[in-house]
Formats: structure tokens, C-alpha cells, sequence
């Protein structure tokens, strides 16, 4: 097992938990999430090709997991803990009571929106991919991610209090 | 509101996203000057996307919980546990404010500098984006932490000062039988080393895993930390909350 490896997959660990909990909605399901995605990295070690890109691959790696997890428990819906639903970071992040509330908005419009417009707009919007990568990450055609980031922004919008958007 | 962009809302979507050349992004922009139900639609997917970078980015500001650690890594073996400095009982109380800042470069003792060249704890500016300021700016106290190089890191305590904090690091050099102990202060260019000092790792007496705090050496940094104005040792909140608020006071 190569030490860098080990080494590159810890440095990832907070972007990985973001992605997760962006996913997943609790803090607790998003380490569950990195956690099992972890295990399978170091056991697929040799599926990694140096010189690509590592976040890309766990990125991936925890979707499908997550995917798998709701397939499980279907009729179970997305836990959202209350407490990370308000503000996992104690309201640190955001000192303004307006900011606090686009926070709580932010969280709640992402836990309703449908698996796959919410994957889509966490890999664009929160951890930066550019279409091309959140479409090899998901194995899309780089049209189906954009119609499911444009059909997730028409539903999130009017949640954060915005305009509705364009007619479709 | 629903209304009708006169530009592909796509289009705008990936301007908002960065898609766009240089040259697409200016024509977007320059229909944007003349387009305001367009510019209200591009300012919303702008706050929309702020809103929800910010709103799940706490995993960024806290160190990867030791369990997925220890998933990664294997667990810590005893005989590998970092003998970090205790803080000194004394330090902890210093609270008195005393003159306002000075150059602390002057009152930096001659024996503290003694060998005290490690590369990661010189004295003075500390590079941006190097290990050093990233452990500085977000690193909780108390979190060990291996660096590339096989170092290990951790910071002791976060101390208000007069017009803004210092943070007190300690560097465990196993391979060079070296133990460095530093106080970086945050100014607005960023952070300074303004004190270290270092001893061999090997000579340095250890009580429960950790480097007792009675040295000389450690009690000399006292007349220091009064001219700075040190306050009590910040509590792990109101430490996030300066790591959270980017050192600014």
C-alpha cells in the first residue's frame, strides 16, 4: 500500500466530507459515506491511476456509494439532522441572521431536491468541477448534466427566496 | 416570479459557471449591460451558488475525524506517540496587557535562535500556502499533524494579543533528534514567526507523552507574551470562531 497514497487520501478527507455531507444532509451519514468510500479506495488502490485526478475518483467513489445507500433504504428519505440542517458550524460561518437563514434555506432546498439534480449541483456549484469533469465523474454525457443542473436550479432558486427563474 | 431570459438561461448558467471562454464571457457580459432581467437571473445563480459553498463547507475548517484517520492511515502505534510540550501553567495565566505591541524581533533571546534554522519554523514571514500557513490558519490546537517531510506539527494554544492572536507551534523532528517550539503572530500580511526555539528531542524530559513545561527555556517566553498583551488561552470555540472569522478581530 503506497504511504503518498494514504497521505493524498487524508489531505482529501474535508473536501470529501463537504461532498458527502452535501449528499447526505447529516454530518454523521456524510462521515459514514468517506468512511466506507475510504475502505474501497485502499482496496481498489490499483484502480487508481497516478497522474490523474484523485478527487475526481473518490468523488465518484462516494456517488456510488450513496447511491447504492438510497437503493437500500428507499423509503427511508434523506435524514436531515436538525442541528446540521440549521448550522453544522455553529453559525460561525455566517455572523448575519439573513446569511444564517439563506444557510438553513441553502441545506433544506438541497436535501429536496431529486439524487441526481442534487449530485449534479454539489459537483458544479460547491466543489467547483467544470461540466466535462462532473460528466466523467458520473459517466454522463455532458448535456444530461447540464439539463439536471438547470432542472435543480429551477427548483432551488424559489426556495432561497430568488426569482423563479426562466420559463423552461 | 417567473419571467422569460432573453438569453439561453443555459448560456447564463455557464457563464455563472465559468464554462465560457473569454470571448463568450465578454459577449455575456455585454448583454448582461443592457439586460437587467438577464443580470437579475445571473446575480441569483451567483448567490445561489455562494450560499450553497457556504453552507456545507464546515468539513473544510475541521481536522479529518480521527476514525477516517485511523481508516486511512492504521492506527497510531504507542511508541510513535509525539511527546509535544505541555503548556506551561504559568503561560496559561498570563493575561496582564502590558505596553502596546513592539518589534518582537528585539526581544527574541540569543539562546532561543540557537539552532533554530528548521526550514519550517524560521523565523519571519511565513510563505502563504505553504504547510506552515495552512496549519497556522486552520489547524484546532491540540491536533497533531504529520507533515510531508515526516514532521510532526501541532499547535498548543491560540493567545489574543493586542490587536489580534498569536499561536504557539511545536515541531517534532523524530529523524533529526529535534524539537522546535515557536509563537507566530497573525498580522494583516499574514502570519510571523517571531520567536522559536529548539532542543534535542532526546534531552527533553517527558511526563504522560508530553515534553514537561518547567524548562527554562519556556519560562523565559513569559516577559514576551506580557509585552504582547497575552490574554488566556482561547477555548476550542471561541479558537474556531477565530479560525472561522480568518484571524480578523
Amino acid at each position: 500500500m503506497s504511504n503518498q497514497f494514504k497521505k493524498d487520501l487524508v489531505d482529501l478527507v474535508p473536501r470529501l466530507r463537504r461532498f458527502a455531507l452535501s449528499l447526505a444532509g447529516n454530518q454523521a451519514d456524510a462521515d459514514d459515506l468517506v468512511q466506507s468510500a475510504c475502505v474501497k479506495a485502499l482496496k481498489n488502490e490499483a484502480q487508481f491511476r497516478p497522474g490523474t485526478r484523485m478527487d475526481s475518483w473518490m468523488y465518484r467513489i462516494i456517488q456510488t456509494l450513496w447511491i447504492d445507500d438510497r437503493r437500500r433504504a428507499k423509503t427511508r428519505g434523506t435524514m436531515v439532522d436538525a442541528e446540521d440542517a440549521g448550522l453544522s458550524d455553529g453559525g460561525r460561518a455566517a455572523r448575519l441572521p439573513e446569511d444564517r437563514m439563506m444557510l438553513d434555506q441553502a441545506k433544506t432546498a438541497m436535501s429536496g431536491l431529486e439524487e441526481n439534480q442534487r449530485t449534479v449541483l454539489s459537483l458544479v456549484a460547491i466543489e467547483g468541477l467544470s461540466y466535462k469533469e462532473t460528466a466523467d465523474v458520473l459517466d454522463l454525457p455532458i448535456g444530461t448534466v447540464m439539463s439536471r443542473l438547470s432542472r435543480a436550479r429551477a427548483a432551488l432558486l424559489p426556495q432561497l427566496g430568488m426569482m423563479k427563474g426562466p420559463m423552461q | 416570479m417567473t419571467f422569460q431570459t432573453v438569453m439561453d438561461p443555459d448560456r447564463l448558467a455557464a457563464f455563472v459557471d465559468g464554462e465560457l471562454s473569454p470571448e463568450e464571457a465578454a459577449e455575456v457580459v455585454m448583454h448582461l449591460a443592457d439586460h437587467p432581467g438577464d443580470q437579475a437571473y445571473v446575480d441569483d445563480l451567483m448567490a445561489a451558488n455562494a450560499a450553497l459553498s457556504q453552507a456545507f463547507d464546515a468539513p473544510l475548517h475541521e481536522p479529518a475525524p480521527e476514525h477516517i484517520r485511523e481508516t486511512i492511515m492504521g492506527p497510531v502505534e504507542v511508541n510513535k506517540v509525539v511527546p509535544f510540550r505541555r503548556r506551561p501553567v504559568a503561560m496559561a495565566g498570563a493575561g496582564l496587557a502590558l505596553a502596546a505591541t513592539v518589534a518582537l524581533a528585539a526581544v527574541i533571546l540569543p539562546q532561543m535562535q540557537e539552532g533554530s534554522s528548521d526550514n519550517v519554523l524560521a523565523l519571519g514571514p511565513v510563505a502563504q500556502n505553504t504547510a506552515l500557513d495552512r496549519v497556522l490558519g486552520i489547524l484546532p490546537s491540540g491536533t497533531p499533524k504529520t507533515l510531508e517531510s515526516g514532521k510532526e506539527i501541532m499547535i498548543m494554544a491560540t493567545l489574543p494579543v493586542e490587536g489580534g492572536f498569536c499561536r504557539e507551534v511545536e515541531v517534532i523532528d523524530d529523524a533529526a533528534d529535534r524539537l522546535d517550539f515557536g509563537i507566530a503572530c497573525h498580522n494583516t500580511d499574514g502570519w510571523t514567526v517571531e520567536v522559536t526555539l529548539s532542543e534535542p528531542l532526546s534531552s527533553a524530559d517527558t511526563e504522560d507523552g508530553f515534553v514537561t513545561a518547567s524548562s527554562a527555556e519556556m519560562q523565559s517566553l513569559q516577559p514576551f507574551l506580557n509585552r504582547l498583551g497575552a490574554g488566556t488561552p482561547l477555548d476550542a470555540e471561541a479558537e474556531a470562531d477565530a479560525i472561522a472569522q480568518g484571524w480578523s478581530r
